[in-house]
């Protein structure tokens, strides 16, 4: 197979675009799929400062790249999530891949904020991965809006935004619906978040990261048990695999003529947002979850 | 014969037979996209042919968590 732009050899094959890229091309492609995302949802303005919030894995690792190589003003965060055998390896290696790229790479410990994950696995009895996501968005955001940041990226790529979509969709869940997009903008102590790879698959991604050199972390979580929507990320893969191009077509399409209808659905049944009581960020009730979960931990070391 | 390791899995697999990273691809029950291929370090598409000897990393794309 030869490369669509230049007619060397072709090291990716994308049945959905009807093309294949040499390691060069396919770099350029990447990168215009993400430029693509920033200018169509003004996730970006110039000069602004982004924080990404990097776990160490591919996608987080490919889209600091990505900004940067695009001349952005980025910086990463990453949540050492306190868990054995784990959480000490997979930071070393996102702090040894941002030094040797001169990236600015904060780490904040969840050990000495209260809220180390296996404590709070055996305090709260929630599933885990919905906790630990609470968590890690709350001090995402939290750290952005403390520093100054306009805007917190997050590596989601298109297999995970579709397979979102799905779940909503199969639930007609009109609040998720209406807030569901590449793009939400800032409001009271929330920053915008962005998702500047939703143009792009987890095959994508995992070619740019090889491509460029890039040592992300590879193993599971040793407490996520299969990732979420791995099912529904198994559907829409048969569906890709036999019409190539329904994933892209079913989101932009949602995007375009289908967001609109779920606009504020919700909001008037949902709760009002108020300062949590300790931490003074967005809540629902009169403490936040985080702060709730830091309770739980804190009566179950007593 | 090709060697195969797939994944983290250290231990590897061989194969008779393959002729393409296509066949290799359906032998192991993935699609084309679930999976880079790579051999001496380039990533390979589906329609590239194998040799007799060649050793071959497949590396799953799906996050797993």
């Amino acid at each position: 197979m030869k490369c669509k732009r230049c007619g060397e050899t072709a090291a990716v094959k994308l049945p959905s675009h009807h093309a294949g890229f040499c390691p060069d091309c396919f770099e350029l492609f990447f990168k215009r799929q993400v430029e693509t995302a920033i200018r169509r949802h003004a996730m970006i303005a110039p000069g602004e400062k982004v924080l990404v919030a990097v776990s160490g894995g591919k996608d987080s690792l490919a889209l600091m790249r990505v900004l940067s190589d695009l001349g952005h003003d980025v910086a990463g965060l990453h949540v050492h999530l306190g868990i054995p055998d784990s959480s000490d390896p997979v930071c070393a290696r996102t702090e040894a891949y941002c030094r040797e790229n001169g990236f600015a790479l904060h780490v904040l410990r969840m050990a000495e904020l209260g809220l180390a994950i296996p404590k709070v696995k055996d305090a709260v009895h929630r599933p885990i991965c919905a906790v630990c996501g609470k968590i890690k968005r709350h001090y995402f955001n939290r750290f952005a809006y403390e520093n100054g940041y306009a805007a917190l990226a997050t590596g989601h790529n298109l297999d995970d935004e579709t397979a979102r979509l799905f779940a909503n969709v199969l639930r007609w869940d009109e609040a998720y619906l209406g807030g569901q997009g590449p793009s939400l903008p800032a409001e009271g102590r929330f920053v915008r978040k962005i998702k500047p790879l939703y143009r792009l698959t987890e095959f994508e991604t995992a070619a740019y990261c090889f491509l460029k050199g890039i040592d992300h972390w590879k193993a599971a979580c040793p407490y996520s048990g299969g990732a979420s929507f791995t099912s529904h990320k198994r559907l829409l893969a048969d569906l890709e695999y036999t019409s190539p191009g329904q994933k892209t077509a079913f989101y932009e399409a949602f995007l375009a003529k289908g967001r609109q209808h779920f606009r504020g659905e919700g909001n008037d049944a949902g709760p009002v947002l108020q300062p949590c009581a300790r931490c003074g960020y967005p809540s629902s009730a009169e403490v936040c979850g985080v702060c709730r979960i830091r309770s739980l931990v804190e009566k179950a070391g007593a | 014969m090709i060697t195969v390791t797939l994944g983290t899995n250290n231990t590897p697999a061989t194969f008779e037979k393959i002729k393409t990273v296509l066949q290799l691809l359906n032998n192991l029950h993935l699609r084309v996209n679930d999976a880079l291929v790579i051999r001496d370090g380039e990533l390979l598409t589906p329609d590239r042919h194998l040799r007799p000897g060649d050793h071959v990393a497949i590396r799953p794309v799906v996050s797993r968590g």
